[in-house]
């Protein structure tokens, strides 16, 4: 029996922001994970978060994972690695594997932040070798750095759809497609965006009907489905890949909460069952609290918002940080309200509340949130976003994108950020305070383009990578424009390049008139390419070479 | 296929390597990766066949939480070999089905 005063159970960013902020109130914490490293998924996001400037955005995953451990470390936090949780009994006993041997941890306060994990999708030939979850592609290419296949089929159009596909193609990998069920994408228009025009076709409305092969996946069929999801006969297509990859939700992991008797609610929105909590993110069971995707699949900054939350009311709750407790954790919640905002966050935020409603046990009187309505009109309304390609009319009336005028008149950043996602880089990276985002994160950046200078700061901030530079004076037959190339190998100034289109089609030839690297674009480089005037607004990449 | 240079990780460290033996061959893996990595690095995308049908089964998730990627390693089948790190002469073998203990008085 091993007695602490705070167990906080799972590593990842909630696990080790609850316990950062439990130690640094001066609690006795001990922080367990099955895995031999702690950071739970953080270290396979190699990307940029989105998020306010005040919290990692902008910060690559991997390096908030770095920051959080040196954190968790000077704190005080005791880690045990290697060490699966297996039960949890009543609202202090944990039952651990330590050196081969059952053992218990008791603890007068204890924080499950034991995350998610991804969802399966059955259909023939699933089991075949090649046939695997996003989450084990990022796991192989980013941590192991073993490319799992060569032509990849990605299943759905989620963030980590998205993203996945976006970092097997910076591993050197080939995506062959995307396919989403739904008839637009589910994760933000950015990243669509960024394979878009590194040329993945996003297909909509259509679903995986067969993976072929005998000893591996030597090919899939897919297939177009109607409104009610059913495949379409003799829309199907085959697809020579090697891999496919589902990228179709997460489910809370949420076994130990079970085991304890914790009270449930089934919320959909929140990616299934999760176990109800309070403003203090403690469950039913006094002294038992939760963070992270546990409590409903959101993302990493609302993962660490909420294992703060939870650190800090369990500290509180043993008598640690007194009247320092209330502010501190209205400033959380503060946050976390803000990264819930949006057409996004929207959802999340009232399925929260449901959560919240229900823990009090005032079963949701109100009437249950019209979802159609509220958000996703409200992502429709504003963009087309189906596969994440703007077009120029929808742009030209976008507060980011400057006038003709301006245009005309020399060097500009052209902000094709169009979502309201809760993110804000690009405001604190503009040395001219040209960029603002008011009164709320979610809302669209505004570019001053009288202020604006065309610098070009603002691009490598840009975690969507979003942002453009376009100088329509770069010569009497030329224009510049530059665009972040997180791809290898960078092309070579002076050489010739084919200049594509946000659907990755090849337009005009150009050439490369600069290459931008410096440590503070943090692995964004800018490159900086002359095309003919007339593909101004059409250029926004290159042709991707295909040799390493 | 080994990822040797990442646009956002850079160079692959130079580590020290190990050497395991898979199905009697001997193979080169980096020390401190998972058996599974060294495997996928040298092309073989097969760690055990299923118990009735004998179909042949890879990786899924990754982080072992769902044991398609099972293999008899050291002689004890069901080692979940995309968490399990590799060793200098560690013997990798295919499972067949459930696979077959190697009793350490034989």
């Amino acid at each position: 029996m091993h007695e602490v005063e705070i167990a906080v159970v799972g590593a990842g960013p909630a696990g080790l922001s609850a316990a950062i902020e439990a130690a640094r109130a001066g609690a006795k914490v001990l922080l367990l994970d099955e895995n031999r490293k702690p950071g739970g998924q953080l270290f396979k996001q190699i990307h940029k978060f989105f998020g306010s400037k005040a919290h990692y955005a902008a910060v690559r995953g991997i390096d908030i994972g770095c920051r959080l451990l040196d954190e968790a470390q000077e704190s005080g936090v005791e880690t045990w690695l290697n060490i699966p949780v297996w039960g949890l009994f009543g609202n202090h006993t944990l039952a651990v594997i330590r050196d081969g041997r059952a053992q218990t941890v008791r603890a007068k306060k204890i924080i499950l932040a034991t995350g998610a994990s991804e969802n399966a999708l059955s259909f023939p030939g699933w089991t075949l070798p090649g046939v695997m979850t996003a989450g084990a592609a990022q796991t192989m290419m980013n941590i192991h750095r073993v490319l799992p296949g060569q032509r990849v089929l990605m299943v759905g159009a989620g963030n980590i759809g998205l993203i996945v596909s976006y970092q097997l193609l910076q591993a050197g990998g080939e995506v062959v497609a995307v396919i989403e069920a739904m008839d637009q994408i589910g994760g933000y228009a950015v990243h669509a965006a960024k394979i878009r025009r590194a040329g993945v076709p996003i297909l909509v409305s259509h679903t995986i009907r067969e993976a072929h092969g005998r000893e591996q996946v030597e090919a899939a069929t897919i297939v177009q489905v109607d409104e009610q999801m059913q495949p379409i006969p003799g829309t199907e297509r085959r697809l020579g890949v090697d891999t496919v990859c589902l990228a179709v939700g997460l489910t809370p992991l949420a076994e130990l909460g079970w085991m304890a008797g914790c009270g449930f609610a089934y919320i959909p929105d929140l990616g299934g069952f999760v176990p109800l909590h309070d403003e203090n993110m403690e469950t039913t069971l006094p002294g038992l609290y939760v963070a992270g995707d546990i409590t409903g699949i959101e993302e990493a900054n609302s993962a660490m918002e909420e294992g703060r939350l939870a650190g800090l009311a369990a500290a509180e709750a043993l008598g640690y940080l007194r009247e320092e407790a209330i502010s501190r954790k209205a400033e959380v919640r503060q946050r976390l309200d803000s990264l819930r905002l949006g057409p996004f966050g929207e959802k999340r935020q009232r399925a929260k509340e449901r959560l919240l409603g229900e823990c009090r046990g005032q079963l949701a009187k109100q009437e249950p949130p019209d979802v159609s309505k509220s958000c996703q009109d409200l992502t429709r309304s504003r963009i087309t976003v189906v596969t994440g390609v703007l077009s120029l009319e929808e742009l030209a009336g976008s507060p980011g994108y400057p006038s003709q005028e301006r245009l005309r008149s020399g060097k500009v950043a052209v902000i094709e950020c169009m979502q309201q996602i809760p993110c804000d880089p690009c405001v604190g990276a503009c040395p001219r305070g040209a960029i603002s985002i008011a009164p709320t994160i979610t809302d669209l950046p505004v570019l001053d383009a009288e202020k604006c200078n065309g610098c070009g700061l603002c691009l490598p901030a840009c975690p969507g990578l979003a942002i453009f530079l376009v100088d329509l004076t770069f010569s009497p037959t030329e224009t510049l424009v530059a665009f972040p190339y997180e791809y290898l190998p960078l092309p070579k100034v002076g050489t010739e390049v084919e200049a594509v289109d946000r659907e990755g089609h090849v337009v005009a030839r150009g050439r490369v008139v600069r290459v931008q690297n410096p440590p503070r674009y943090d692995r964004t480089p800018v490159i900086s390419i002359a095309i003919p005037k007339e593909f101004a607004q059409v250029v926004r990449s290159i042709k991707r070479s295909g040799k390493r | 296929m080994r990822v040797v240079d990442h646009p956002i990780l850079g160079k692959l460290p130079e580590g020290r390597t190990v050497e395991i033996t898979f199905d009697g061959h001997p193979l080169e893996a980096l020390e401190g990766e998972p058996i599974l990595a060294a495997l996928l690095a040298h092309g073989i995308q097969r760690c055990r066949t299923t118990v009735k049908r004998r179909e042949p089964r890879w990786f899924y998730c990754g982080i072992g939480r769902c044991t398609d990627c099972v293999m008899i390693v050291n002689g004890i089948p069901n080692v979940r070999t995309c968490v399990t790190t590799v060793g200098a002469g560690m013997k990798i073998e295919t499972q067949e089905g459930l696979g077959r203990w190697e009793r350490a008085d034989a």
